[in-house]
């Protein structure tokens, strides 16, 4: 039973006048730099969109919009799904080089991260530990690190895979720059930086399932060992099954960062050859940043919001339906 | 089957568990063999750099290339040290810079907003918290272009500072920091209040002592962020001498195409760095990811 003196302090009157300045001391600045950082790029980018703008042009009186930077309306994304300029077509191509990527990327890294996150568990001690560490170690150079050694990897002369390849007697390609080879119908190149990609990658889902793997309770596992299902059975039937939350989870941040690639692109092979690995993102850079159209730009940028929004709503949706163990 | 049958069969197969066999050890072998497969896998291109970066100028040329360098020289990094077009030192001051700078604002402000959101009521308090929400989501790609305008217009294009300005704030940290300031107990808050501590004394003397080991995770994914990022610092920083490493190392590579010993050399001392916070801060990372899946 309560005791009626024993109540905790109730909130709004235990308030008092230095809580109250403490609350204010601290929001307004708060709200203020929001405004400036936050609130107002969101804004200014959805209201970019609909204009044609350059910030070399002088514009109107509000954000230099207006005037030499004309209201165009929903002209760029009419524009993205009928025109055929060249930049509309370019879009395009971003638009389903970057679908191609995150949809090849998202099977390929749970194929790799799922049965090695399950090795490394089966393992004990201190050197699971040792493993999860190496294993983790391309997640932490830099994209662009990791470009360089990909890039020089690939590269036709001296490269380490043309050596392998002519060592095991097969026909040197041009990683990076052939744009007539295509395996299952995407091209190398873009087969090269999904490599790359997925190497790079692969350590943020594999401590990710180690950990799922770890919270997994022992006897589940013991009791099916005991009525005769193989590890195989077990990894599949139980475990599997298990991790689904994870697996869900996992799936959508790989998604959403396959969906933003751009530094290893940029920088092994800028979009090329004849535009094969141009992705999204490498698209919104060069017209806002290249080529100074950074009303297209912002329409493009949109276009990923909504998606990266659709994508993440989605797994929202799906997480509160999802029992937990 | 019931609990206690299940168990009662546990208890047995406990006791049955064989010693060591063959079999089970041949199960073992096949996943070290599997396991140091893919360890080969992943740490190649690092092995591809580190031993390029050793290679003579004429062994490079050699088609097909050697794995090994035969006559092992210091001298692409001497060529890189003393390059007076690459001033290295500087560089690694200006990435420095741009990610203590960030991580000491960003811990900073996330752990008293987080102290804010989790400890205070006030009005226009789930609103705040949902537009914070709100900019997490949003891709950091749509607010680019206007936040380089805003640069512009502010004049901190081309200054480092225009690397740490509008980055202040950050949702992801003070969410992180709200999950571990609202397992503080508030008796703890108001005993030092009955005791005459003022509320900031509050937050510095008690609330952020408490807060180490997650400190320690946000600052160090958000100083790798930092040290790695290279699509925005691009975009700030286009004069040479105020660049980042990763920037300077894509702009070193080009004027370099045909001596790739000299670029993997170039890369070797770009990734090394932080690689060896990794080895440092290695437990912080592992925790902060299982716990956020933040990449």
């Amino acid at each position: 039973m309560r005791h009626p003196t024993l109540r905790p302090v109730r909130r709004n009157s235990g308030r008092t006048a230095s809580q109250r300045r403490f609350v204010l001391g601290v929001t307004f600045p708060t709200i203020l730099y929001a405004a400036a950082f936050s609130l107002l790029p969101i804004v200014w980018a959805l209201a970019l969109m609909f204009f044609e703008y350059s910030p070399g042009r002088a514009g109107g009186a509000i954000l230099g919009l207006g005037g030499d930077n004309p209201f165009v309306g929903l002209e760029h994304f009419r524009n993205m799904v009928v025109g055929m300029s060249r930049e509309a077509r370019l879009f395009r191509v971003s638009l389903r080089n970057t679908l191609v990527f995150a949809f090849a990327v998202l099977p390929l890294n749970l194929a790799i991260t799922l049965p090695l996150a399950a090795l490394i568990e089966s393992v004990r001690g201190r050197l699971k530990t040792a493993f999860r560490a190496i294993y983790f170690l391309p997640a932490v150079t830099s994209s662009v690190g990791v470009a360089m050694m990909w890039g020089f990897i690939y590269d036709p002369q001296k490269g380490l895979l043309n050596a392998v390849i002519r060592l095991i007697g097969g026909t040197p390609i041009a990683w990076l720059s052939d744009p007539r080879t295509k395996f299952l119908g995407i091209s190398v190149a873009l087969w090269a930086v999904i490599a790359a990609y997925l190497w790079q990658d692969f350590g943020y889902n594999l401590v990710i399932f180690i950990a799922a793997l770890q919270g997994i309770p022992h006897e589940f596992k013991e009791a099916a060992m005991v009525d005769g299902a193989s590890p195989l059975q077990v990894f599949l039937k139980i475990t599997v099954p298990l991790l689904r939350p994870t697996l869900l989870f996992v799936c959508v941040m790989t998604m959403l960062s396959s969906f933003q690639v751009f530094d290893i692109i940029q920088v092994m092979t800028d979009g090329g050859p004849n535009y094969q690995t141009h992705v999204l993102v490498l698209d919104i850079y060069n017209n806002a940043f290249r080529y100074q159209r950074m009303g297209w730009a912002a329409a493009g940028s949109f276009v990923l919001t909504v998606v990266v929004m659709l994508i993440t709503i989605f797994q929202m949706r799906l997480l509160r339906t999802e029992w937990e163990y | 089957m019931t609990t206690a049958v299940r168990s009662l069969r546990l208890v047995l197969a406990r006791r049955r568990l064989p010693p060591p066999t063959l079999r089970y050890n041949l199960g073992q072998i096949l996943v070290y063999f599997l396991l140091i497969l893919g360890l080969s896998a992943t740490l190649t291109p690092f092995a591809w750099m580190i031993l390029t970066s050793f290679k003579t100028a004429t062994e490079i040329l050699r088609t097909p290339p050697t794995f090994w360098p035969e006559n092992p020289t210091l001298d692409n990094y001497r060529t890189i040290l003393q390059d007076p077009q690459l001033p290295l030192l500087r560089f690694y001051g200006n990435s420095a810079f741009v990610a203590v700078s960030n991580v000491i604002t960003t811990l900073f402000t996330s752990s008293l907003l987080g102290y804010l959101f989790a400890k205070y009521e006030f009005r226009g308090k789930q609103a705040l918290f949902g537009f914070f929400l709100l900019t997490m989501m949003i891709p950091s790609q749509m607010t680019m272009i206007p936040g380089y305008l805003i640069l512009v217009k502010l004049h901190l294009i081309n200054t480092l500072w225009g690397l740490v300005l509008p980055s202040f704030l950050d949702a992801f940290g003070i969410f992180m920091m709200r999950q571990f300031i609202e397992t503080i107990p508030n008796e703890l808050l108001d005993a030092a209040r009955i005791d005459g501590a003022s509320e900031w004394q509050i937050f510095l003397r008690i609330v952020l002592p408490q807060l180490g080991p997650a400190l320690a995770t946000l600052g160090t994914l958000n100083f790798m962020g930092n040290w790695n990022a290279y699509l925005w610092p691009m975009v700030v920083i286009t004069r040479l001498e105020r660049r980042t490493l990763p920037i300077i190392l894509t702009w070193y590579s080009t004027q370099h195409t045909t001596q790739p010993h000299i670029t993997m050399a170039a890369s070797v001392l770009m990734v090394m760095p932080i690689l060896a916070v990794y080895f440092f801060f290695q437990r912080w990372i592992v925790r902060g990811i299982t716990l956020t899946g933040f990449k």
